[in-house]
């Protein structure tokens, strides 16, 4: 890969990618690949987002030494990216703040969403208090009964929760009636979706405003290792804090990239949210890109502890950088990481999210007297504050008492 | 010969379907029906595990088609059992692309060549056709184009530029069985589509009765219309009795072509 480029301009990394939506949104799609276009050479625009991101935010956040769990390691020199520090506790305000600043920008008045863990429905409420937009969020109803705290704090700050009762009512289910609210309220609405998944231009858009993770990581990690890292491990459920890592490191080819998947129950169960493990390329939500599907094409359902990771789909992007072999995926259980989840908090004094403990599994796994000498980022995406109740449900803990 | 070349200039009436809906067998009589009655179009709809752009009516439909396991063989084996009694009904197939794309293109197409008219992929776009349009129409297979609120005029026209068939005019924004009728908009709109295509235009979704169907010709320019979510609305409605169900379907289509 000489210097990265991706996509091209019909949106496709690679072979992945595409605009694969009824006709009733194409015209939206194109007024918007345009607008994002012009509006990211709009030097107020990067100033008003900065801005943002400095003050409402809390950017930039530290890239903290783990070194405890680098000593337990007994391998390479661990750095956490800490955009669980955000405002709103993950990763997903930065993305917000970037999309609704557009769609002010092309004059929408109403921002729906999609959200699987409720983090991105949190950021998204929040922009839209913020910026005083009416905000309707789609949830699976499996979704709100495990994320409740997300669901009340949504609520508080003044957002419609619609619960989504089709197929297995998470996060897939969500996109599609996000989707068909969409098609229906197309003039006036404008779709903030929370990865790096869906029909272009959104997985370059969401790549772009999550790439400051990368670029402060990279200039932090220069400061203070005088060099680059040798790995960077994020967790991918559409992939939106991995892209958002990676993606200013696509050209430094001395670092290794890897992506860690929801194996859920197991990568060769049925019980699986890991993707590229185990799912082929196919078409859901608007993009060519890795899919879990049966013989015929039907969608299967994901499975994961971690509703955030809980998707059948993946952005393309990653499906690319699988496939030009730039990046490594692995897939991680429930069970390791929910071990991870409890050996995180005990080393670091850091409750991380169930997602990013997955990535946090991948490094207890596979860097344990390993890879010496070396430096590790990894991105510490969310705060696991939202999960409490799930992982205490799963350790045995009553929360009632 | 590809009987969409024989549609009437007025008075279209193409029924949609979900095969395999309420089941594999129960399905083939309600084709059967369908075919019995000689619409102009039958639109047999493949299901979907995600129907993104389907209202609540045919996504119930093809859930249920799906629970019992239908596949996307036994879906194209109904259409050609269906087929011998086609006569000059053109037959479309209505589905998404992943149908397709997982089934393999060519061999989709091989598999209904000679029996379908027409496709209509929901959610293939005209910057994403190219590939899939050339092979159907080797194949004498036409893409019929979507048309909707949102395509302006210079969009229509390089979306209609060589269209065949007829053209699918989306009758609002939203999704099917859903909207209500605005005919002042349609008729604007379908003015456009005539003045960058000759082929025959017709509406759908959201046409529920004979009352908007008459309505529809009466203050429109419409060539014809499509339905689909009320014809299985009526399953719904009649408490999922089956005999019942095929009477009503009988009867309901009768009433449509009268004039």
């Amino acid at each position: 890969m000489s210097n990265y480029n991706e996509p091209n301009k019909t949106g496709r990394f690679g072979q992945f990618g595409g605009m694969y939506v009824s006709e009733t949104l194409m015209p939206l799609l194109i007024e918007l690949d345009q607008a994002y276009s012009k509006i990211k050479k709009d030097k107020n625009f990067q100033k008003e987002l900065k801005d943002l991101f400095n003050n409402y935010v809390g950017r930039p956040s530290p890239l903290f030494h783990a070194a405890n769990i680098s000593k337990y390691l007994n391998g390479p020199k661990v750095y956490f990216k800490r955009d669980e520090l955000n405002h709103t506790g993950a990763h997903k305000i930065n993305n917000c703040l970037g999309q609704i600043l557009l769609a002010k920008k092309m004059g929408k008045t109403r921002i729906i969403a999609e959200t699987g863990a409720g983090q991105h429905g949190v950021a998204t409420a929040t922009v839209c208090a913020l910026f005083g937009l009416e905000c309707h969020i789609y949830m699976g109803s499996k979704d709100i009964i495990r994320q409740k705290p997300n669901v009340f704090r949504m609520k508080l700050l003044g957002a419609n929760i619609i619960p989504v009762e089709s197929g297995s009512k998470s996060l897939k289910d969500a996109m599609n009636e996000a989707l068909r609210d969409w098609i229906k309220n197309v003039r006036d609405t404008f779709y903030i979706i929370g990865s790096t998944a869906g029909p272009h231009p959104y997985p370059k858009m969401v790549r772009d405003f999550q790439s400051i993770i990368g670029i402060e990581a990279r200039a932090q990690i220069l400061v203070q290792e005088k060099k680059l890292p040798d790995f960077l491990i994020a967790c991918v459920g559409g992939g939106s804090n991995a892209m958002g890592l990676f993606y200013p490191f696509l050209n430094d080819k001395k670092v290794s990239i890897i992506g860690v998947e929801a194996a859920g129950k197991g990568a060769k169960t049925n019980e699986t949210a890991a993707t590229m493990t185990s799912g082929t390329p196919g078409i859901l939500h608007g993009s060519y890109s890795y899919v879990l599907q049966d013989s015929d094409g039907q969608i299967k359902e994901a499975h994961s502890i971690s509703a955030g990771l809980d998707y059948p789909g993946v952005g393309p992007e990653h499906s690319h950088l699988k496939k030009s072999q730039r990046a490594k995926y692995f897939g991680i259980t429930d069970k390791e990481a929910l071990k991870a989840f409890q050996l995180c908090s005990k080393l670091e004094g850091i409750i991380p999210a169930l997602e990013p403990s997955h990535a946090l599994a991948y490094l207890f796994k596979a860097f344990k007297n390993k890879h010496k000498n070396k430096v590790v980022i990894l991105n510490l995406c969310g705060r696991g504050d939202k999960d409490l109740f799930t992982a205490a449900k799963e350790l045995g803990f009553d929360t009632d008492e | 010969m590809n009987n969409l070349d024989k549609l009437p200039s007025k008075n279209i009436l193409s029924l949609f379907m979900t095969c395999g809906f309420p089941s594999l067998s129960q399905s083939r009589k309600v084709f059967q029906t369908i075919q019995n009655n000689q619409p102009h179009i039958i639109e047999f709809g493949l299901p979907f595990s995600d129907p993104m752009a389907d209202g609540l009516v045919i996504q119930e439909a093809n859930k249920l088609a799906l629970k019992k396991g239908l596949s996307t063989n036994q879906s194209i084996n109904l259409i050609k059992s269906i087929s011998k009694n086609k006569g000059d009904t053109s037959y479309v197939i209505m589905c998404y692309i992943n149908t397709v794309i997982k089934y393999g293109v060519s061999q989709f197409i091989k598999s209904i060549k000679g029996t379908v008219d027409g496709m209509i992929i929901v959610d293939l776009p005209f910057e994403e056709e190219k590939d899939i349009r050339e092979q159907l129409e080797n194949n004498g297979i036409y893409l019929i184009k979507l048309i909707s609120p949102m395509t302006d005029s210079n969009r229509a026209k390089r979306l209609l530029h060589k269209s065949k068939g007829f053209i699918y005019y989306i009758s609002s924004t939203g999704i099917t069985g859903s909207n209500k009728l605005n005919h002042k908009e349609i008729n604007q709109n379908i003015k456009i589509i005539k003045k960058h295509s000759s082929i025959p235009v017709l509406v759908g979704f959201g046409i529920k009765s004979k009352n908007d169907v008459d309505s529809l010709s009466k203050k429109t320019l419409t060539d014809g219309v499509i339905i689909g979510s009320a014809l299985i609305q009526m399953y719904f409605d009649l408490k999922m009795n089956f005999s019942n169900y095929l009477k009503s379907l009988d009867k309901f289509i009768k009433n449509l072509k009268i004039n």
